[in-house]
């Protein structure tokens, strides 16, 4: 650790290093400017972001380490933050003009996305039980703030403080599994956990039961049944743009999380944790498909949603090979494009200039606004994963590999609730095409919201002529996790 | 030049389809015809660079789905035969889209049919240049889809409503019987590349088959299994009863659609299994069975029938039946010869019939024309073009396909070659019968229709005349000119040359080259050039007398075909019921599954729906509500959930381990 | 050791707790079957400096006192970390000394947005 310090060492960090620098830039550059410059601090952070993933990109994707093996790089790091940064652009993109609508344009927001996108980043590249612990705190950070970002209405208010006292649990769970794993195994290092869990007879339990407390931690920010008893509370009652972002990226950043601490350092208890993953798994399918079908608010159904999507990603999880992540990436792409595309819609449902969620309020879109009912109906059926659309591609190679590992009950458990899924799906569909018109929405005007509702939907519609790129990309990322 | 010929309707499509609103119905107009014409053009160039010169090749899009074994490609299979199928696609859907622009001008929803026009030229252009079953497939449905979509494009009509209901699902059969062949294809041959299938097709000559617990040699059960696929689709007997109703749709779209193109795709699989089908000859037999009778029932139908769209669309039945007895006795370029001459002369007659419609004020019914020549004259040219190459009077194109058609199953020399033989003879005549009895009702005799009509008469305009003759140009020359390449023999194409004889590339071995397989002793095609003139002047003598004989009917004793038709009544009422086909299906399938419905509806809601859909869907229900009664919204209850799950994962750990172990 | 052994380890433990709780059962019950009980409204009621309760014990207070003391803690913080890093600068080089610089530039970040918020004034 003494010694020199070398810039060139810290080169795999380097997207991060610019997103952090250019985040502090922002914050100290709009509390100069202050509220009347939020436009100027949004279009700076998309810009920001754009060049990260352009830094990203540029970068080798092979696995490399910074000095002291705190954070790693390697071609699944690589394609997750792309992911990531991706949705942060879409979700600050979709904000501008919502924030302005809602009056709560102030220039935290863009900083605080940032922020908490630099906190995911650096938990996909996470190499050590600390790295991972500050990454997840300085986006779980951002988050609590962001939840309660209306201030000034009670339900965001009441979503901040549950997210922040449900969370504050949550990471004292992971911080106590972390030290029984330390007390244990003697190290907080990824790769030395690995090394000592080589011959592990001996403390397998006790590591087993650090483990179980830093799977909770995480599968609190997947939102995995029984750690889920946030979502619908803090969808439902976060701003929207806010529920977007909680929609789209921390569930892909905590799964690409989880799946780096289960195949790195306890790739050796994989029987142990797979049992744990099954009961996440089954019950977030479960809770997820039926707790969703009386709700009427959009935003808290589309919480249920994300709940059991989760659960089919965790069947990847499960299967414990190559395959399986693979499966889970691409699942994970897919359930982002669809997930942005659906937000979109909700962003655009404004009558009289107030936001309205009940899905009721959607009733007859297809005679008022025929293109964007058309679009979101070509989301929830793939959402719903009916085939030919994207979603159903990510389903079906989640139960193949299920099915090709011997899980033939998990595959079996996931059509079956699929299936009891689709009905709220096209619940929205039929109130959508087949209701009594309610009144129009008002226009909209967002030009943003309107190209990621288009993006999404030309996805899911066209993913069936030209998946292999895409499936490859995937699986490619997957690849790196299995190379030691 | 082949992305050019088979993705430019695509982008005519998406451009009307996506952005019908903003280009307008003339740019809508503008860029499908575009599409199209530019896609004809390019296939013309292929032809001349793939058919003439001998240089089939396939090409590699991009990779479409790998999944372990399986491997499909989007590929494009650019060989003599697939380029064939192109040319005609592009060329009459380049003549129907500049008709179109004609026909439906008085259409509210211009942008939207033209698209789907491109979108269906688009899919049957993936039809054709599939490289393997899965994209043929794809075209297989797409095509499918658009024909339903098109037929029910006037969809304030109920008949086209439900004419297009029926097509779907009469299709849906034959779909099914397809998909099973598919399946077993990738069974037998753990592939669906046509390269993998075709080479691995002799090997696989003795292999036997389970399939509904009949054992059977596998390619025959492959073969039967697709030829159910085409039935459907090329409206053969038995399936056939989507095709007439059909006609609710736009006569452009019966013209490329029903007549030309998609109904021949049923064609256009069997010849492209043609290596599979050699090594099937039971397949083959039933094919040929199936064919001939098609050929006979649909011509005697088309005698009967007053609709004049009806009436072809008899005939498109009938000429698709000689085509596939064709197949049957593996004359597989005479199939692809008739397809094509069929192709240009049957557009034609729709279109000249759609002309006839339009100038008719809508009127289909020839007991209510008559007389009109005069008004239409170009219409009536243009129809006597048709007329005659559909009757194959000589030196129009139909002549030369349907004689080497009827002359190869007369090659065949087994007993289901003749049967088609005498069949395709007997509707040989009753083709030039209707035809005549179609021209003679139309055009001459008295003035049946009313005042008002007659009023309103006119001549199409030129953007409707002009695909016709381009048509008619092609039912003309189109026999003679493709004579030598589709069906010639290498030995009868000898040519002098600098004073030495030598054998023409214009024939049939070097045309097709290894795009269609025959094995030598079933050369039909061959052995049909060497048989006694009779079998040749047969069809055109049975044609000249079915002309006579219509005449008589029509023109100079106007009496006559209903004393006929009441003098054999009861022959009469089966043709004219159209063989009892829709009533016995309505009997057997349509009365029968509804009545079993009315049964389950009215003592299912007892038994059946309280413990199956309802009784799922309020356990469901209770489920959803129980769980949502969980989420109280008090953070205390929420974290109390969290601590159950974490020491229920806990506990259940150490017990499963046996007791706490110490450190 | 087995783990029949580990537990028998704890037995006093066990022992301990049964009698602690036998002891305070007993008292209370002592108390209860010995004692003598003749109660008046006087003697019912609160015992507050012989005042009757007259507001929630529960008192709010500005919010403003929480801003400075986490205000507070954040820079007490960095002088709990200033004062090791100086001792040992020594040791830990270049490394050490950029490593401070940034943990101190982040900090400088959040008090120049604090300070422009006003989060520092009182009023």
């Amino acid at each position: 650790m003494q010694g020199e310090f070398e810039f060139s060492a810290w080169v795999p960090a380097l997207p991060e290093i610019f997103l952090a620098l250019a985040s502090m830039a922002l914050l100290v550059a709009g509390a100069f400017i202050g509220n009347k410059g939020t436009r100027v601090v949004c279009y700076a952070a998309l810009w920001s972001i754009a060049v990260t993933a352009l830094i990203l990109i540029g970068r080798d994707w092979g696995r490399s380490l910074v000095p002291g093996g705190m954070f790693v790089m390697d071609s699944f790091a690589g394609l997750t933050k792309l992911m990531i940064l991706a949705g942060l652009f879409a979700v600050v993109a979709m904000s501008i003009r919502y924030l302005h609508q809602e009056q709560i344009n102030r220039f935290e927001f863009p900083v605080l996305v940032m922020f908490a996108g630099l906190g995911m980043m650096l938990m996909v590249s996470a190499n050590d039980m600390l790295s991972l612990y500050v990454a997840l705190e300085l986006q779980s950070l951002a988050l609590y703030v962001l939840a309660a970002f209306h201030r000034d209405t009670a339900y965001s208010a009441e979503a901040g403080i549950k997210y922040f006292v449900l969370g504050a649990i949550s990471s004292g769970m992971l911080l106590f599994g972390i030290s029984l794993i330390y007390g244990f195994a003697g190290s907080t290092n990824f790769d030395m956990i690995a090394h000592r869990l080589e011959d592990m007879e001996a403390i397998r339990l006790p590591i087993l039961v650090g483990l179980v407390f830093v799977l909770v931690g995480l599968a609190f920010k997947i939102s995995a049944v029984p750690f889920h008893m946030w979502t619908p509370d803090v969808y439902q009652g976060a701003p929207t743009a806010v529920t977007t972002l909680f929609a789209l990226v921390p569930k892909v950043a905590a799964m690409a999380l989880l799946i780096r601490v289960l195949f790195g350092p306890f790739a050796a208890m994989a029987p142990d944790w797979g049992q744990i993953v099954t009961l996440l798994a089954v019950a977030s399918m479960i809770v997820g498909a039926f707790a969703a079908l009386g709700q009427e608010n959009i935003k808290r159904l589309m919480a249920f949603s994300s709940i059991s999507h989760m659960g089919y990603a965790l069947i990847g999880v499960i299967v414990a090979d190559e395959g399986g992540v693979g499966s889970v990436m691409l699942y994970l792409l897919i359930y982002m494009v669809m997930t942005a595309g659906v937000f979109a819609v909700i962003l655009s449902m404004r009558r009289d200039n107030l936001a309205v969620e009940s899905i009721g309020d959607l009733a007859g879109l297809a005679r008022t606004r025929p293109f964007v009912a058309f679009a979101m109906a070509a989301l929830l059926f793939s959402m719903a994963g009916v085939p030919p659309l994207a979603g159903f591609f990510g389903k079906f190679f989640i139960f193949v590999e299920a099915v090709d590992a011997g899980y033939y009950v998990l595959a079996v458990l996931g059509v079956l609730t699929s299936v009891v899924a689709a009905y709220y799906y096209l619940r929205i569909v039929k109130v959508m095409f087949f209701d009594e018109s309610a009144e129009p929405f008002d226009p909209n005007k967002s030009l943003s919201g309107r190209a990621v509702l288009f993006v999404a939907a030309l996805f899911v519609l066209t993913f069936i002529a030209w998946p292999q790129p895409v499936i490859s990309i995937a699986y490619d990322a997957s690849k790196a996790l299995f190379i030691q | 030049m082949e992305l050019l010929a088979v993705f430019s309707p695509l982008a005519g499509f998406l451009i009307a389809f996506l952005f019908g609103r903003q280009v307008g119905d003339k740019g809508a107009q503008f860029v499908t015809c575009a599409g199209v014409i530019v896609a004809a053009i390019a296939s013309v160039v292929l032809f001349s660079q793939v058919n003439l010169a001998d240089a089939p090749y396939s090409r590699v899009l991009s990779e479409w789905i790998v999944a372990g074994d399986f491997v499909a490609n989007w590929g494009l299979r650019i060989d003599q035969l697939s380029v064939v199928m192109m040319c005609v696609v592009n060329v009459v859907s380049a003549c129907v889209h500049i008709y179109s622009i004609g026909y439906m001008s008085h259409d509210e929803h211009k942008a939207r049919f033209f698209a789907y026009l491109s979108l269906f030229t688009f899919a049957m252009l993936m039809l054709v240049s599939a490289d393997n079953l899965i994209q043929l497939f794809f075209g297989w449905e797409g095509v499918g889809l658009t024909s339903y979509l098109l037929i029910g494009f006037w969809n304030h009509r109920h008949s086209a409503n439900a004419a297009a209901n029926k097509a779907f699902v009469v299709n849906r059969v034959g779909d099914f019987g397809f998909v099973l062949g598919i399946f077993s294809i990738f069974l037998l041959f753990d592939s669906v590349q046509f390269e993998t299938i075709f080479e691995l097709a002799p090997q696989m000559a003795g292999v036997q088959l389970e399939f509904l617990g009949i054992t059977g040699p596998a390619l025959t059960i492959i073969g039967l299994l697709l030829f159910v696929g085409a039935v459907a689709k090329s409206a053969q007997l038995g399936l056939h009863t989507w095709l007439p109703d059909a006609m609710e749709g736009p006569t452009p779209v019966s013209a490329l659609i029903h007549a030309a193109t998609m109904v021949t795709a049923g064609v256009f699989l069997v010849a492209r299994f043609s290596p599979l089908y050699e090594y099937a000859p039971e397949a083959l037999m039933v094919i040929c069975v199936a064919g001939g009778l098609t050929a006979f029932v649909a011509a005697t139908i088309g005698m009967t029938q007053f609709d004049i769209k009806r009436v072809i669309a008899y005939s498109t039945m009938s000429q698709l039946g000689y085509m596939f007895f064709a197949l049957g006795v593996s004359a597989y370029g005479a199939a692809m010869f008739h397809l094509v001459t069929h192709a240009f002369f049957k557009a034609l007659l729709f279109l000249g019939a759609g002309s006839v419609i339009h100038a008719m004020s809508d009127e289909q019914d020839m007991r209510r024309m008559g007389g009109i020549w005069k008004h239409v004259p170009a219409t009536y040219v243009m129809m006597w073009v048709g007329a005659l190459a559909l009757a194959g009077m000589p030196f129009f194109a139909g002549f030369y396909s349907k004689d080497i058609v009827l002359e190869a199953a007369w090659a065949d020399h087994t007993w289901f070659g003749m049967f088609a033989f005498w069949m395709g003879i007997a509707a040989a005549f009753m083709t030039a019968f209707y035809s005549w009895r179609l021209i003679l009702m139309t055009f001459h005799g008295r003035q049946r229709a009313d005042e008002k009509v007659m009023a309103h008469i006119h001549e199409s305009p030129n953007v409707m005349l002009m695909p016709l003759v381009v048509l008619a140009v092609g039912s003309i020359m189109a026999g003679s000119a493709f004579y030598g390449g589709f069906v010639g023999s290498p030995s009868d194409e000898v040519v002098m040359r600098d004073g030495q004889a030598y054998v023409s590339a214009w024939n049939k071995e070097h045309f097709w080259g290894e795009s269609l397989h025959v094995l030598p002793q079933n050369d039909t095609v061959e052995a049909a050039h060497h048989v006694p003139l009779w079998v040749k002047a047969l069809p055109v003598v049975v044609g000249l007398f079915g002309i006579f004989c219509a005449y008589v009917f029509y023109l100079w004793r106007e009496g006559l075909p209903e004393r006929l038709a009441g003098a054999l009544r009861p022959v009469h009422q089966l043709f004219y019921r159209k063989w009892y086909f829709d009533e016995l299906y309505d009997l057997l399938f349509v009365r029968g599954s509804w009545s079993l419905g009315l049964v389950f509806s009215k003592k299912g809601d007892g038994g059946i729906d309280r413990f199956g859909p309802d009784g799922f869907a309020l356990v469901t229900w209770k489920i959803g509500a129980l769980l949502r009664r969980m989420q109280t919204g008090y953070v205390f209850h929420y974290a109390l959930v969290m601590m159950i799950g974490l020491i229920g994962i806990v506990s259940w750990l150490v017990i499963r381990s046996g007791g706490v172990v110490a450190p | 050791m087995a783990p029949a052994d580990m537990l028998i380890e704890y037995l006093p433990i066990l022992v301990f707790l049964a009698v602690a709780g036998g002891i305070a059962v007993l008292m209370v019950a002592a108390s209860l079957i010995v004692g003598k009980r003749n109660p008046d409204p006087d003697k019912l009621a609160a015992y507050e400096c012989g005042f009757d309760a007259f507001s929630d014990a529960r008192s709010k207070f500005d919010v403003r006192f929480y801003l400075v003391a986490i205000l507070f803690i954040i820079f007490d913080l960095e002088i709990a970390f200033l004062f090791p890093w100086a001792i040992s600068l020594g040791e830990i080089g270049l490394f050490g000394f950029c490593s401070m610089m940034v943990f101190l530039g982040v900090l400088t970040v959040g008090f120049i947005y604090e300070w422009k918020k006003g989060a520092l004034d009182w009023e």
